[in-house]
């Protein structure tokens, strides 16, 4: 026996009853609901009519002429521009940099391309660009701090002076105060690498600045007297070299503490203060063993004095010791 | 709220009120978050014969149990009684195909399908097919019979239908406030449900829901409803009785009743009288108390006897161990249950809900309704089954209600 020998019965069931009423059979909340309903369909409708004509258009515009997206927006010409920073960047730098038209509306800024130029100075480490309508742009920077600087030369151009940051990177410094960067101890014994427009990072200078840092905060009297600072033996010995005012050369161990290392050079200092017998040179990178030299009269400085040609006019000429040379960058390697 | 819950309303347009519940699902667990009652007006013997008065009532109670929820609804389940309601037993058997005599999917449908195809009278409609328990070669088989050996499988379903008419205005009534109808859930199955017990069910027992204009009852044998029925005499019927027998206004007589009414005569002197009002009011009167109790007790007896006769051979105090379960708000009657186990020789006992339901809503007038919610429940958990193709305790709830 099956269904499709056998016509079976329609059997109605409630289902069938119709449940559409007329409004007058309604009652007044129950035409209320209907009356809601209807406009929440038609909002829903509308809003969804909506999404799908703004798509509509959007893609169209896109397809057609992108650059018209802009128009699409009221906007007001860029009027001010607001600095927000950590360092020492000021909002003449940033107009230098971002070189925005005067006719330029703040929606018609390719904001990626504005804070590429922001980031494309090494000074910066980190920015971001945003629109404060109606008319201001808003660029939010961090720079970096200098620890050391450097000379360098590229090809046949004069040598010019750069501060490095902790991260290793080298950049023009930007509105530092002058004392400050005549302050600063020079690098030496690194090779400098370009890495596209700018230069690579240089190596080791996390273990250089931990130096430095503990020296300029812990013996300030001893920081004073660093000139150089030679990374020379840093990748191979693990050593740092510091090379004072006075001529004295001294060794650090990268790999041992800092801070003691300095205290046993102070300590050093104190108990050698005899002025016929000057320390010619201190290693410290040997642990408690502490290898000593002494000289015979006291050392001269370099001559002559050294003024960087690229440098800021108001910069002080910088005395450089008669070992120093500047930096030749390398063209030829890329990182 | 949990964003995956689903509200579920439940509407009993009774004759004396109309409630309305609102119910959250969680998907795991049912709370009743809102209540709305009104006295009924429009609804005679469990049929809407205002429309007007009827779905001003049924709005009222709507609203009062969406303000009660601070939700709305869109569809309601809705209870259904009256005395147009009536059943019939049909049973198909069907020879198993498979040369083996295993019992395919195939053959179950196509049972099924024979059992409940029978041509109704004009102008009636299917409410409910509730199927019985199937059986292989004679032998009971409770669930699917599916993948069972047999030659013969057999299978039977009580089907209750209505007038269209009459189905059509409770539907209306609802539509008028806007809302769709998920399901026409019997009165008896869904006050049944909540007042009797599983194991009772398995065992055999009797509901019997008396309202204030009709009497539904369900006979459950081996764990599904066997047999239902509606009888168009409720607690209307004992004060209008009161009314006639001493000359009394109806709000009158129902005042007596609720006071002095007992389903079995229990006062001893036939002087005994009791005061109308009893607070020296002009007008106050006093009756008989004996008068007052036989005449409820004969109305009491004569419903219950209606009963048993309308139920037949189907009951029998040996297949209902777990006697007769009175629920429903003229089942507050004292002595109903004494009567009613006079009249059909078992236990009887007044159906109580679940300790799990709240305090307000215990009483037996909130009995049906709180089954048409749980139908609901039954009817998403099945819903949620079927969407993620597993069964659960809501699916075997739901079976309950089978109406395959």
């Amino acid at each position: 026996m099956s269904k499709d020998t056998y016509a079976l019965p329609e059997t109605r069931t409630w289902r069938d009853i119709p449940q559409q009423v007329k409004p007058r059979a309604m009652s007044r909340e129950g035409r209320r609901r209907v009356a809601m309903g209807t406009i929440r369909a038609a909002l829903g409708a509308v809003a969804l009519g909506a999404v799908a004509w703004g798509a509509w258009e959007m893609t169209a515009v896109l397809r057609e002429n992108p650059s018209a997206m802009a128009g699409g927006v009221k906007s007001d010409r860029v009027r001010s521009l607001v600095l927000v920073t950590d360092g020492v960047l000021d909002k003449n730098w940033l107009a230098r940099t971002l070189a925005i038209p005067g006719d330029a509306t703040l929606m018609g800024l390719d904001l990626i391309k504005l804070r590429s130029r922001v980031l494309g100075d090494a000074q910066v480490s980190s920015a971001t660009v945003g629109r404060n309508f109606p008319d201001t742009l808003v660029v939010r920077i961090s720079e970096r701090s200098p620890v050391a600087r450097l000379l360098a030369q590229s090809g046949g151009d004069s040598p010019r002076m750069l501060l490095v940051a902790r991260d290793g990177v080298a950049f023009a410094g930007t509105g530092f105060d002058d004392a400050m960067v005549a302050s600063l101890p020079w690098v030496d014994g690194v090779k400098l690498v370009r890495h596209g427009a700018s230069i690579a990072p240089i190596d080791g200078m996390a273990a250089v600045s931990g130096l430095l840092a503990s020296a300029k905060l812990e013996a300030e009297n001893l920081y004073r007297t660093w000139q150089v600072v030679s990374l020379a033996r840093l990748a191979s010995d693990g050593e740092i070299e510091v090379h004072t005012r006075a001529g004295m050369r001294v060794v650090f161990g990268a790999n041992e503490n800092y801070l003691r290392q300095i205290a046993r050079l102070d300590l050093l200092i104190d108990a050698s203060s005899d002025p016929t017998r000057p320390l010619r040179e201190v290693n410290l990178a040997l642990g408690a063993q502490v290898p000593v030299s002494y000289g015979t009269a006291a050392p001269t400085l370099g001559e002559p004095a050294f003024v960087p040609g690229n440098t800021s006019p108001a910069r002080p000429s910088v005395a450089l010791p008669a070992f120093f040379s500047s930096f030749h960058i390398d063209t030829h390697r890329e990182l | 709220m949990s964003s995956r819950s689903t509200f579920i309303g439940a509407v009993e347009i009774g004759t004396s009120k109309i409630v309305a519940l609102v119910g959250e699902y969680t998907g795991r667990e049912i709370a009743i978050i809102g209540c709305g009652e009104c006295s009924s007006r429009g609804v005679k013997k469990g049929s809407v014969v205002n429309f007007r008065e009827a779905a001003e009532c049924t709005q009222t109670a709507l609203e009062l149990a969406e303000r009660d929820a601070k939700e709305r609804i869109d569809h309601v389940y809705l209870a259904q009684t009256g005395g147009h309601l009536e059943g019939f037993y049909n049973e198909a058997t069907l020879n198993v195909k498979a040369a083996d005599n295993m019992i395919e999917k195939d053959d179950i449908r196509t049972v099924c399908e024979l059992a409940k195809a029978k041509d109704l009278p004009l102008g009636r409609m299917v409410v409910h097919n509730i199927r019985r328990p199937f059986r292989v070669d004679g032998r009971l088989v409770p669930t699917s019979p599916e993948n069972l050996v047999g030659q013969k499988l057999e299978v039977g379903y009580w089907t209750v239908h209505g007038q269209e008419q009459r189905l059509a205005d409770n539907i209306h009534v609802i539509r008028g406030s806007n809302l769709e109808v998920s399901e026409l859930v019997l009165s008896s199955l869904a006050s049944g449900h909540m007042v009797t017990s599983m194991e009772e069910r398995q065992n055999g027992v009797l509901a019997i829901d008396i309202g204030g204009g009709t009497t539904d009852y369900v006979l459950y044998r081996n764990g599904s409803p066997h047999t239902t029925g509606v009888v168009a005499v409720g607690g209307d019927h004992f004060t209008n009785d009161l009314s006639i027998g001493l000359r009394l206004t109806e709000p009158q007589a129902e005042k007596l009743k609720l006071r002095f009414g007992r389903a079995v005569v229990q006062a001893r002197e036939k002087s005994e009288k009791v005061w109308l009002d009893g607070n020296f009011s002009i007008g106050d009167r006093q009756f008989p108390r004996h008068a007052i109790e036989q005449i409820t007790h004969a109305r009491a007896w004569e419903l219950l006897e209606v009963v048993k006769r309308k139920l037949g051979q189907a009951f029998a105090p040996e297949t209902c161990p777990g006697g007769v379960v009175l629920t429903g708000g003229a089942a507050k009657l004292p002595s109903l249950a004494v009567c009613a186990a006079r009249i059909f020789g078992t236990p009887a006992r007044l159906g109580e809900a679940p300790s799990w339901i709240n305090e307000n809503l215990r009483d037996p007038g909130f009995h049906t309704a709180l089954g048409i919610l749980y139908y609901g429940v039954g009817a998403q958990g099945d819903k949620s089954a079927a969407a993620s193709g597993r069964g659960g305790f809501l699916r075997k709830m739901t079976r309950l209600f089978s109406s395959t």
